[in-house]
């Protein structure tokens, strides 16, 4: 059973210009991506970033509040309960929750701080980010447009000179009218976030990790490397697959079958030679990652290779099954090139997943890629334990896509390559 | 040794063998001749397990070979018609390969590859890649690895289909030691000097039908050809012409030269030669084209073997 796959190792090894395509291409486009996604968080503003938000204060005010929530141009907002919320953002469905806390409305009567918090994901961080730019805005002005404005301004006043002389203070608080109104005025002209009165007033939201992750590994480099990796796997395997039609084409493939042995032992063979050399290549682009870009390994190794194992098996059965379901080379090359781009655009591998829209976020999940990149990013980024049933979910996704994909290759062999005639 | 019963093979509604039966007895050289398509490779890829009949059977020693495919293909081998090797593999590399199919143990596998290798005059170059090899070179590690785990019976599918001379003497050579030493062979080829060569029986074949069969004297006798002979006169005027054709109906002129069909040359040649000299004309050349496989094949099929 070993030879065949022996075989096809040692022939692939053999190959230097197949060696270069496997390894050095992804290592270059990685390195292309990773200094790319260094500066991920200036992504695209259009699509609207999800954010859920959970009313503890459940007054007529913070529902007030949430409706201008609702009306922001670059936010998706899904109004949930607390545990709801939580639950979401530990299986990674969802970035953060806006807490409006109990007291909400009291805070905005008497001008004292907002009880205001966001509770997120740091794995998507960049995502928070964005939200956090386009909230903190509309979160200093509605004191001035839902609460009680005069209040707000004393106590901020109050806050600012509590360490003046006397005589400042008095003179403060003579002339707070006029400050007042010219504050109010800019903030209700400028709706940009560098608003000067609204950084003076400065009502601040609290930032709360809900699930942390490691802060000496960048989310951009883990994209970079999950998502060309995988990328690039497809297309080395769908040329491990091609071996089939080349065997078909030069004779050997009949010599096979005429040795004393199983058919279908030459699809095993090949079946088994992909999934080595795929998980050869996936570690070998890690390790680069982990080598050159500090990409932090080191307490992630199990997680890391069963998200290999898993990924490697899945892409592999790609490569084989369409190696046997077509019926050319040229074929192969021409169908695989454009499912590979279609399933590495929608999955995530060119351009992370939360910049895209929300209908492609959904279709995402058709692809092999977005399975695996998830994988990578439950493993290196938000550091769930292999135990997980969000990490155990994706891997059981990418075995299943594996055995189906090996089921009709099977099918499909039989039917299309072993027709001798 | 095999019994091939009333084979049946249609593919895509065109009917590649229509009940062929034909037998092989252990040690024969058995020669299956026919045109393009006649259903040979069919026949041989059925004989060798790799394709099912859709009716007969295939009997080795008595045994059905579809009842274990695995002992038939053990007992086999198959020398394909394509060079079906690894180019980026050494020749050792794919001997060593193709023999590890047939369970042959490692250090007897490579004294073997070691023997066959320098049977086939390629040792020197056991290390070199096959892509780097000649056509002929080529050829002959192709048939070297249906050889090594030392096949009772071997199917030989035109082995030597453009090669260079001397490769092919190499090649005949090898065949002619391995007939010898009482192997069973089944040869299909192109080349009508093979097959008078080596097959003790042929068996021709043309639209999936086994038409003829016998060793090549049987199917000489049978087929009742004529021989030709070609004279070439100095000077032929038309009346001596006309007087020579009259006296061997059949023949035919083609300027100075005169085509005669014979049935028995010996007899008939010294009356031609007496006739020319009692007419006054001189014979500057003779040639004697004598019945041969090509003209059976011709004159059975209508049709040259390379159609």
């Amino acid at each position: 059973m070993l030879k065949l796959p022996i075989k096809d190792l040692k022939l692939f090894f053999k190959d230097r210009p197949s060696v270069l395509v496997t390894f050095a291409v992804p290592i270059a486009l990685i390195t292309l991506f990773a200094f790319a996604f260094g500066g991920a968080g200036q992504g695209n503003k259009e699509n609207k970033i999800s954010m859920q938000i959970a009313d503890l204060d459940n007054t007529d005010l913070s529902a007030k509040a949430i409706a201008v929530f609702d009306t922001l141009k670059n936010i998706r907002t899904n109004h949930v309960s607390y545990e709801a919320a939580v639950e979401a953002i530990k299986k990674g469905k969802e970035n953060s929750v806006l807490i409006i806390h109990k007291g909400f409305a009291d805070s905005l009567e008497t001008g004292s701080e907002l009880p205001l918090e966001l509770q997120y994901d740091e794995a998507r961080e960049i995502e928070v980010g964005l939200l956090q730019q386009s909230l903190i805005p509309t979160v200093f002005r509605l004191p001035f447009s839902l609460g009680n404005p005069k209040a707000v301004m004393a106590g901020r006043f109050e806050k600012l000179t509590e360490n003046s002389s006397p005589e400042v203070k008095e003179n403060i608080l003579h002339q707070s009218d006029n400050l007042f109104e010219s504050l109010s005025q800019g903030i209700a002209e400028n709706s940009g976030t560098t608003d000067p009165a609204g950084a003076f007033l400065g009502n601040e939201i609290k930032m709360t990790k809900l699930v942390a992750a490691k802060k000496d590994s960048s989310l951009g480099l883990i994209q970079a490397v999950s998502g060309t990796a995988v990328m690039m796997l497809l297309f080395s395997v769908v040329g491990i697959g091609m071996g089939l039609l080349e065997e078909k084409q030069e004779g050997t493939l009949k010599r096979l079958l005429y040795a004393p042995m199983n058919p279908m032992k030459i699809l095993f063979g090949k079946m088994i030679s992909a999934n080595i050399i795929s998980i050869f290549q996936l570690a070998v682009m890690f390790l680069f990652a982990a080598l050159v870009f500090g990409l932090e390994l080191k307490n992630h190794s199990t997680g890391l290779l069963i998200t290999i194992i898993a990924t490697a098996f899945a892409c592999s059965a790609f490569g084989v099954f369409l190696a046997s379901f077509a019926k050319s080379r040229q074929q192969v090359q021409g169908l695989s090139t454009l499912i590979i781009l279609v399933m590495s655009a929608i999955g995530g591998s060119m351009i992370p997943i939360f910049f895209m829209p929300a209908f492609m976020q959904k279709l995402a999940v058709i692809s092999v890629n977005y399975w695996s990149i998830q994988g990578f990013y439950d493993v290196l980024w938000r550091e769930l334990p292999v135990f997980s049933t969000t990490f155990l979910s994706r891997i059981l996704v990418l075995v299943l896509i594996g055995v189906v994909l090996n089921f009709l290759a099977v099918i499909m062999f039989k039917k299309n390559i072993l027709k001798m005639n | 040794m095999i019994e091939i019963k009333n084979l049946r093979k249609t593919y895509d509604g065109h009917e590649a063998l229509k009940g062929i039966s034909f037998n092989i007895r252990e040690g024969e050289f058995y020669g299956l001749l026919g045109p393009n398509g006649a259903g040979k490779t069919t026949t041989i890829s059925i004989m060798s397990s790799i394709l099912e009949p859709d009716s007969g059977e295939v009997l080795i020693n008595g045994k059905n070979i579809t009842g274990d495919i695995t002992e038939a293909k053990q007992l086999t081998g198959v020398v394909p018609q394509e060079i079906a090797l690894y180019g980026d593999f050494s020749a050792f590399e794919n001997l060593s390969f193709w023999g590890s199919l047939y369970n042959v143990p490692n250090r007897e596998l490579k004294q073997r590859i070691e023997n066959m290798l320098n049977l086939f005059g390629l040792y020197d170059r056991r290390h070199d890649k096959v892509k780097a090899y000649s056509g002929g070179m080529k050829r002959r590690i192709n048939i070297a690895a249906a050889l090594l785990h030392q096949p009772k019976i071997v199917f030989m599918d035109e082995p030597t289909v453009g090669i260079d001379p001397q490769s092919r003497n190499l090649i005949y050579e090898v065949i002619e030691q391995l007939h010898q030493e009482g192997m069973t062979i089944v040869y299909t080829t192109h080349y009508m000097e093979e097959a008078e060569r080596f097959c003790d029986r042929i068996g021709i074949i043309d639209n999936g039908q086994i038409i003829e069969e016998g060793t090549l004297q049987e199917l000489k006798s049978r087929s009742n050809l004529k021989e030709v002979i070609e004279v070439t006169y100095d000077k032929l005027e038309d009346t001596q012409a006309g007087e020579i054709i009259s006296r061997w109906p059949g023949s035919s002129r083609k300027e100075n030269k005169i085509s005669f069909l014979l049935t028995d040359i010996q007899k008939e040649l010294p009356g031609i030669v007496i006739k020319s000299s009692e007419i006054g004309v001189t014979i500057n050349n003779i040639e004697i084209q004598r019945t041969n496989l090509e003209t059976i094949f011709l004159n059975l099929t209508g049709k040259q073997l390379r159609d």
